[in-house]
């Protein structure tokens, strides 16, 4: 289509805490594999566990 | 000169009398359109399908180009892949003869299976201390890349044929399918990234759910990257079965159901993939339905179906709705946010369809890249 604008794709990685339940979105990174634990949690001493990696389409 | 005076009624014949400029100007294009009108359709229509081809070649080269870099990155092979990688590209599979029906499933699970095996023995043989994991992401690619080498191949030959004859009916069923066929090899090749992120896709959603409920069982592997978790919900026992991720493969679930069945008789088997949305409808939707929901060539579903056929198992199925680009793309954030939701409604369907003490066989169907168990 003639004005149909590029569409990128924006890579994010969901981690959630096992504990608290808090969800935390952030940037992709290589090497990111869903389910694995990842970090500490940002508001309680649980680990967080990455729950999702999905792509959100924006417009160039 | 003057053109001030020049009669437009007398010129245009609209004031009565048959002008013969007029006459010439309405019959010659009629002429042409008779004589050459099939030439003309075939000049406009060319281009547009040139344009087509264009981007067909680009997919083309570009996915070459990006299976030898990554080939040349992560494999650190010897000597240079390229050669190697070309032929590869050119393997065309001859399916078997279908004159007899009789036992073709067989033969083309055989000439199937072959071509996976060869496949990945030789890309191995580039550097054999590569891991499980980086092999099923090239073999992915590698399937890639050949598929848009013969999409572009195919396309090109029927335009240059429909090109050479000068046939234009020759050429409408091209500009026909066109669209359709430019809309996957697109998808094909905007996957690639994915694929070398190691990344999940839309068609892992069915792994992707069934992946976390084994999270916490005991697995062991039934067939060839095939895995199956055993847990318990509500007194009855869930076998889980789903391809061994987190590399790129769909597994053998046909192979694993024979195992399981040679050992655990499951009362119902619910089986969760992901599905082609029509058109309209909207992508991430869940549906619920009956039979094996299970794509590819079709051997896996009717080793599935013959299974549950002889042991009189129903088979029950979840499906999510998506396009063929999201179904081979970076999983969407709809999709993704989809995952609670099947898992609550495979419960809901175990409770409904079970008894306590029965058990039941949960497959996962789909790529399981970037989902392990």
């Amino acid at each position: 289509m003639i004005f149909s604008k590029e569409k990128i794709v924006l890579e994010y990685t969901i981690e959630k805490c096992k504990k608290c339940n808090l969800e935390r979105k952030r940037k992709f990174h290589e090497g990111d594999i869903l389910f694995s634990e990842t970090s500490k949690c940002d508001s309680c001493d649980g680990l967080t566990m990455i729950e999702k990696i999905f792509g959100e389409y924006v417009e160039k | 000169m003057d053109f001030t005076d020049i009669d437009f009624d007398q010129l245009f014949g609209s004031g009565g009398d048959t002008n013969p400029i007029m006459m010439l100007i309405w019959i010659i294009p009629i002429f042409i359109f008779v004589l050459y009108g099939q030439r003309i359709q075939l000049a406009v229509t060319s281009g547009e399908i040139k344009k087509g081809i264009k981007k067909l070649e680009d997919y083309k080269t570009k996915s070459r180009t990006e299976l030898i870099n990554y080939i040349k990155k992560n494999m650190n092979p010897v000597d240079d892949p390229t050669k190697k990688i070309d032929r590869f590209l050119d393997y065309f599979t001859i399916m078997p003869v279908d004159m007899d029906p009789n036992g073709i499933v067989g033969k083309v699970r055989h000439i199937v299976r072959a071509r996976e095996d060869y496949t990945r023995e030789h890309v191995k043989s580039l550097s054999p201390q590569t891991s499980e994991l980086e092999l099923t992401k090239i073999q992915t690619l590698l399937e890639i890349a050949t598929t848009l080498q013969m999409i572009y191949k195919v396309i090109n030959h029927m335009f240059l044929t429909a090109k050479k004859q000068n046939n234009y009916p020759l050429i409408l069923p091209l500009q026909m399918i066109l669209p359709f066929i430019l809309e996957e090899a697109e998808a094909m090749h905007k996957a690639i990234p994915a694929f070398k992120m190691g990344q999940p896709i839309g068609d892992g959603i069915g792994p992707m759910v069934v992946g976390k409920m084994m999270l916490n069982s005991n697995k062991e592997s039934v067939a060839f990257q095939t895995v199956l978790g055993e847990t318990q919900y509500e007194q009855r026992k869930l076998l889980l079965l789903k391809a061994e991720g987190p590399g790129s493969t769909v597994g053998r679930p046909g192979d694993a159901m024979e195992t399981i069945l040679s050992k655990n008789k499951p009362d119902i088997i619910i089986m969760v993939d992901a599905a082609l949305k029509m058109e309209g409808e909207d992508s991430a939707t869940i549906a619920q339905g009956f039979g094996a929901a299970i794509g590819g060539i079709g051997t896996e579903r009717f080793q599935i179906e013959d299974i549950a056929t002889k042991n009189n198992i129903p088979i029950f199925a979840i499906v999510i709705k998506q396009s063929v680009k999201e179904a081979i793309t970076l999983m969407t954030k709809d999709i993704a946010d989809k995952a609670d939701n099947v898992r609550s409604q495979i419960y809901e369907m175990i409770q409904d369809n079970t008894k306590p003490g029965q058990t039941v066989l949960l497959i996962g169907v789909g790529n399981t890249m970037g989902v392990p168990q």
